[in-house]
């Protein structure tokens, strides 16, 4: 997720170039399934503290978009379908949850059934068993516009009657639910990755009885989140829904402060295949000093971190001393760090050039920079292993040691219509003072200087300039703004639910080009049309299109729609090229001895911890 | 004097009115980042960016906001007197906010001012009543070692020798006394004390020293020992009181500054109070938070220098308002 507080926890990252870039190599990708000591036992509490909730939408699932809130609802929320939490590509495929299976979907791909498993009921103070209606209504909430769902497109125009308006939530027409136990879809165009999207937390059931009371902005449902799944929000049992006025936020979670939670007394093992439930609870506290988190977990006061990335000395203890090692937790995420190219933007325009770009670059420098291999695998295309893996020896601008390839870039250069004296270097005047886009926080910073040299090396001369995160995505997701720069290294993307559409349509198709907010930063699709709409000039040769490829993959299921998508990344890669992939970003989690489970959540990119374990007796 | 007192406080709120304009002029004309786009996740689309305006009031131009926030502030708002919003962040009042974090502030400096003055001024005194000797070296030894010393290495080190190592010390964190008791509270917060105290120990101990030395080669000093009064009551009484006067002017500088957070000390000791929240606001774009802090601070700072001056009438027989 973009928004994830991941961009700040790498600040710390910086630091650690060069010093475990060799320490970690052994962990690279490999997760542990379980710690080395004691068995498996259910009890204790998972002890754990962040820096900050980094919340984006008050907690509120209706808009809660953050990664980290999307770990927590793993405990508290159960939707139709959702997922094992486990590391791996299996942990990206969608299982029934609170469905009694994947449910059926029409000939003509337009409907789609489900039921609901009987005898689940909400957590404390609502108790009553979940119904079809539950599910609709937290649709509803979706459409609300006051309750700002963030990722209502998902929904919006693909459920039929679903758009934005203002007001409380109201009927959606192509949702329909013939009785408490059903739930019919009726869609306005086939959608196949239309399950996973019932994955989102967004989608879990709402008990109206209580979520009516939060239409407004301010003091949201966030703070009375009715559980259904095995654990809910400590005090929940003490909220009393008998009128808005007397509900009061749930003492087991405070923004500033703490998340505890306890379980849910309503939830019953045997109706849950996905969640082990292995601990009595969570208590999540905010530390703002993160060598103080990491010094809790090694004296056994916590027992692991959450999203923090360890301090450099941490890491390189934990990676050096082999009685450690156990304890260091090193996941890929789905999440691809890039230079983007615009391709409105001279030299940028030509392929040739964004090819020569594409060999210079020394990719090992970068990944020294982040902190070594432990920070992310070299990234030789596009979509990450968990999305449509093309496998690690699809890289079509690999070179010797990732550290680029002058001779090959100069080729390249060659042909291009802006080295017309075929010397390999970008002689024309739009070669020099191109702005060269990143944020103004290590390692972004420590990774500029190398990047700029290398282009130096083909004559891309580059100003940098250096914004502070979001104020760099707002640059370049503005098409106007966007085209003053030519080549950006501050944007990462990282997938929502596991399908490779996740990395094709927001970001290289047409559809997605719109004045502001938008995620195809390259301008991949634009036509002369729209640059003219959009007030940007528009390059002679043209812009190249992947709509016609990533279309053809939409109405795809199974091992076909993963085929369709390598062959879009392919595309992209050899016949586009607006990226420069630099590296498929890993998690790094550390744990104390209590973990006697230790499990990773693909879906999430952090600890499942809905399934991991503790040896500690400690209440939560 | 009472006149005075009226008419300084009229003052201080028109310099507050003034701090206010100043901090929404500055968020408003400076920032390179939109607090809406910020909370309109990963795609910002103009309709979820135009919401998320309209619920936080940021669809209004900005005099408009700013004269909504000071009516706010006026009369009150749905959360209450005065009137500050809701934070963009956690959707909580932010005067509930304010006043959860600041009894975690006022805690810290209170303790450590307690601590620098136990600590400052004496080692001060000793220093300038025996320049040059073992103990004006050993104090101005001190001293220039924790004015030099960092706050987050001190800090850093004393968390790590005295409860990572020697275990002796409580960890980090805020232990409320209503929850905890008054030794769990007290045993937590110790260290941030000590601390925070001695960078500010260190400053007191040299200008006592440097103030009473200065004094005590003052004529009536001379005349006070001629009259053949005994040192320890020259010292205490006719030199410490007009060597303390600065002091005086300091500490209430000091002690208002703190109440804008002690961000460092706050962040390294896990103490969820005024600094961190500030941190936390700025990196976040959360306006309502921002300005409120800025208030508290600005009024913490322009009261205390009120106190101060009310003080040094009765500290120094020249100093008379009218």
């Amino acid at each position: 997720m973009r928004r994830s507080p991941k961009g700040s926890a790498l600040f710390v990252f910086g630091v650690a170039a060069l010093l475990i870039a060799t320490a970690c190599s052994s962990n690279n990708g490999s997760s542990s399934s379980s710690s080395p000591s004691g068995a498996v036992k259910k009890g204790g509490t998972y002890r754990s503290a962040t820096s900050s909730f980094g919340f984006v939408g008050d907690f509120d699932p209706v808009g809660e978009y953050t990664a980290v809130g999307f770990s927590y609802y793993q405990m508290l929320l159960r939707t139709l379908l959702n997922y094992t939490g486990q590391a791996g590509a299996a942990g990206l495929v969608p299982h029934p949850d609170l469905a009694t299976d994947m449910g059926t979907v029409s000939p003509d791909g337009l409907t789609y059934t489900y039921h609901l498993k009987s005898g689940i009921k909400f957590g404390p103070p609502i108790n009553r068993e979940i119904t079809s209606s539950d599910i609709k209504y937290a649709f509803e909430r979706i459409d609300s516009s006051s309750l700002v769902a963030q990722y209502a497109f998902y929904y919006d125009g693909v459920i039929q009657g679903m758009q934005q308006h203002s007001g409380p939530p109201k009927n959606i027409s192509g949702i329909d639910t013939p009785d408490p136990q059903t739930i019919v879809f009726h869609l306005t165009t086939p959608t196949s990755d239309f399950p996973a999207r019932l994955t989102l937390a967004a989608t879990a059931p709402v008990p109206q009885e209580v979520a009516k009371c939060f239409t407004k902005p301010s003091g949201g449902y966030g703070n009375d989140i009715v559980s259904s799944g095995p654990y809910m929000i400590q005090g929940a049992d003490q909220m009393d829904p008998s009128s808005c006025s007397t509900i009061k936020p749930m003492s087991g979670y405070d923004p500033t402060s703490h998340l505890i939670l306890v379980r849910n007394p309503n939830w019953d093992q045997s109706t849950d295949n996905l969640r082990k439930a292995y601990v009595n609870g969570l208590n999540m506290s905010i530390d703002s000093n993160v060598d103080d988190i990491f010094n809790k977990i090694s004296s056994g006061s916590l027992d692991g971190s959450f999203y923090e990335i360890p301090p450099p000395t941490v890491l390189q203890k934990y990676s050096t001393d082999s009685s450690l090692k156990p304890y260091l937790h090193v996941d890929p995420q789905n999440t691809t760090y890039y230079i983007s190219m615009n391709l409105l933007v001279p030299p940028f325009d030509d392929i040739h050039v964004r090819k020569a770009v594409n060999w210079i670059i020394d990719k090992s420098a970068i990944q020294k920079a982040w902190g070594g291999p432990s920070t992310g695998t070299i990234a030789g295309h596009i979509m990450p292993p968990s999305m449509a893996d093309l496998g690690a020896d699809y890289n079509p601008y690999g070179t010797p040691g990732n550290q680029g390839d002058l001779a090959k870039a100069e080729a390249e250069m060659k042909q291009s219509k802006y080295d017309p004296g075929k010397t390999g270097k970008c002689t024309a005047s739009v070669c020099s003072g191109i702005i060269l886009l990143n944020r103004n926080e290590p390692p972004w910073t420590d990774a500029e200087a190398g990047i700029v040299a290398d282009l130096a090396k083909i004559g891309i001369n580059v100003k940098a300039r250096e914004m502070e995160s979001g104020a760099a995505y707002q640059t370049i997701d503005t098409v106007k703004s966007g085209a003053q720069v030519g080549i950006s290294m501050n944007p990462r993307w990282g997938a929502d639910y596991g399908d490779p559409n996740t990395f094709a349509q927001p970001l290289f198709s047409s559809d997605s080009l719109i004045p502001v907010g938008t995620s195809n930063y390259s301008m991949v699709g634009m036509t002369s049309s729209m640059a003219k709409k959009f007030g940007v000039s528009y390059p002679a040769g043209g812009v190249p299109s992947a709509d016609s490829q990533i279309n053809a993959c939409l109405p795809k299921t199974g091992q076909d729609r993963t085929t369709c998508f390598q062959g879009v990344d392919k595309y992209l890669m050899e016949d586009v090229v607006p990226w420069v992939p630099m590296f498929w970003a890993n998690q790094v989690t550390i744990t104390s001895p209590t973990v006697t489970n230790w499990a990773f959540d693909q879906f999430t990119g952090f600890i499942a911890l809905q399934n991991i374990a503790v040896s500690n007796t400690a209440t939560p | 004097m009472w006149r005075y007192i009226i008419r300084r406080l009229i003052l201080v709120v028109f310099v507050l009115l003034f701090i206010t304009l100043i901090t929404y002029v500055l968020f408003f004309v400076m920032p390179p980042t939109d607090p809406a786009v910020l909370f309109a996740g990963k795609h910002p689309t103009p309709q979820v960016i135009a919401q998320v305006k309209k619920n936080f009031g940021l669809d209004k131009p900005f005099y408009i906001q700013y004269l909504l926030y000071v009516k706010h502030i006026v009369l009150g708002d749905q959360y209450g007197w005065p009137g500050l919003g809701f934070s963009f962040t956690t959707g909580k009042a932010v005067r509930s906010l304010i006043l959860e974090k600041l009894a975690v502030t006022f805690a810290l400096s209170v303790g450590a001012s307690i601590v620098w003055l136990l600590i400052g001024v004496p080692i001060g005194i000793i220093s300038a009543i025996k320049p040059g000797s073992i103990y004006d070296r050993l104090g101005m030894g001190f001293a220039l070692f924790f004015v030099s010393a960092p706050v987050f290495w001190v800090g850093l080190m004393f968390l790590w020798i005295f409860w990572y190592k020697l275990h002796i010390a409580a960890g980090t964190g805020y232990y409320p006394i209503s929850q905890y008791g008054v030794f769990t509270w007290a045993n937590h917060m110790i260290m941030p004390w000590v601390v925070l105290a001695l960078v500010f120990a260190a400053f007191y101990a040299r200008m006592v020293r440097g103030n009473l030395i200065e004094t005590m080669h003052e004529d009536y000093i001379r005349t006070a020992r001629a009259k053949g009064i005994s040192e320890r009551r020259v010292i205490m009484k006719h030199g410490l009181r007009a060597a303390l006067t600065p002091v005086v002017t300091m500490f209430g500088i000091d002690f208002g500054l703190l109440f804008g957070g002690a961000i460092i000390t706050e962040t390294v000791f896990n103490l969820q109070g005024i600094g961190l929240l500030s941190v936390q606001s700025v990196n976040n774009g959360d306006l309502p938070v921002i300005v409120a802090i800025t208030l508290v601070a600005s009024f913490a700072v322009t009261f205390m220098n009120l106190i101060v001056d009310i003080v040094y009438a009765y500290l120094d027989p020249r100093v008379r308002y009218e």
